[in-house]
């Protein structure tokens, strides 16, 4: 089985998804009996999420989506 | 026709996800607006070239992250080792001891969402070097795969993830800095509990 140094190495690719079915086993075995992994892989996780709904939570300008849609508008004119 | 109108409709779903993206790429919301409208307008020249029922996201992603490397003369192949200093291994996590708990809220799955602000974490990517800057959005904030990072900024997959690792790390650690800026650490709570809410440095 995967020791805490092995495992810590493999947090973002964990994380990212970007782990073989087997690699993945491997590291959830330790983490099953490991819980200071446990800890760090679950606070990274958290904290992804965190990012991840603050950095999309941007207010759209004034009429945005309205000029967006103009530039599918002419050209569809164009095109006829 | 019909299908450009379906198209037109399908790309809109994703103008949000690719605004907030672009302001953190541009660090600047007119930049924003003027790079998203760009994409939009290559996207509608470039619909035969899109393969229907591939992925439309990751193909706008593609166009809005060439545009801005174009745009903005976007330097993502030089050294990087010297733009940003080396933190530690797990420094955000290790230092979570510090966190004055009196300071933050009651519940546990609040906390962390709380104990940054919005601008917090917008400002800990912005500040980030743009080659470490978009893998970390493209990964952290879009959920792209490496492999299509690499495809998007033109780079191997070994640099994709060691700029992540990299980026993350300085992420992480601009963000403690400004917990503690607003008075949410005690170091001193730091070396009492050290040990008791992190994992020892393993051997
Ligand atoms: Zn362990």
């Amino acid at each position: 089985m995967a020791d805490c140094q092995e495992t810590l190495n493999e947090l973002d690719r964990f994380l990212d998804s970007e782990l073989s079915p087997g690699d993945k086993e491997e590291i959830m075995g330790h983490l099953s009996v490991c819980t200071d992994c446990q800890g760090a892989f679950q606070f990274h996780a958290e904290l992804r999420e965190v990012v991840k709904k603050k950095a999309l939570a941007d207010e759209l300008p004034d009429g945005f989506l309205d000029r967006l849609k103009n530039c599918f508008g002419d050209q569809i004119l164009d095109d006829h | 026709m019909e299908a450009r109108e379906n198209f037109s409709a399908d790309v809109m779903q994703y103008a949000p996800q690719l605004f907030s993206t672009a302001v953190r790429m541009t660090r600047n919301r007119a930049d924003a607006e003027d790079l998203v409208q760009e994409t939009y307008l290559k996207a509608w020249r470039a619909f035969d070239s899109y393969e229907q029922g591939t992925n439309l996201r990751a193909w706008l992603f593609r166009i809005m992250t060439n545009t801005y490397i174009n745009k903005y003369n976007a330097k993502l192949r030089r050294p990087d080792e010297t733009e940003l200093d080396d933190v530690e291994e797990l420094y955000l996590f290790r230092r979570m001891g510090a966190f004055d708990q009196s300071k933050m809220s009651a519940s546990a799955e609040d906390q962390m969402f709380e104990l940054f602000t919005d601008d917090e974490v917008k400002s800990a990517i912005e500040d980030l070097p743009e080659s470490f800057r978009l893998p970390v959005l493209l990964s952290d904030v879009e959920g792209f795969s490496y492999k299509e990072i690499s495809e998007m900024l033109d780079v191997p997959i070994g640099t994709v993830m060691s700029r992540l690792h990299r980026g993350r790390k300085t992420m992480h650690k601009r963000l403690y800095q400004y917990a503690k800026d607003r008075g949410l650490v005690n170091e001193a709570l730091l070396v009492e509990t050290d040990g008791a809410s992190a994992p020892s440095q393993p051997e």
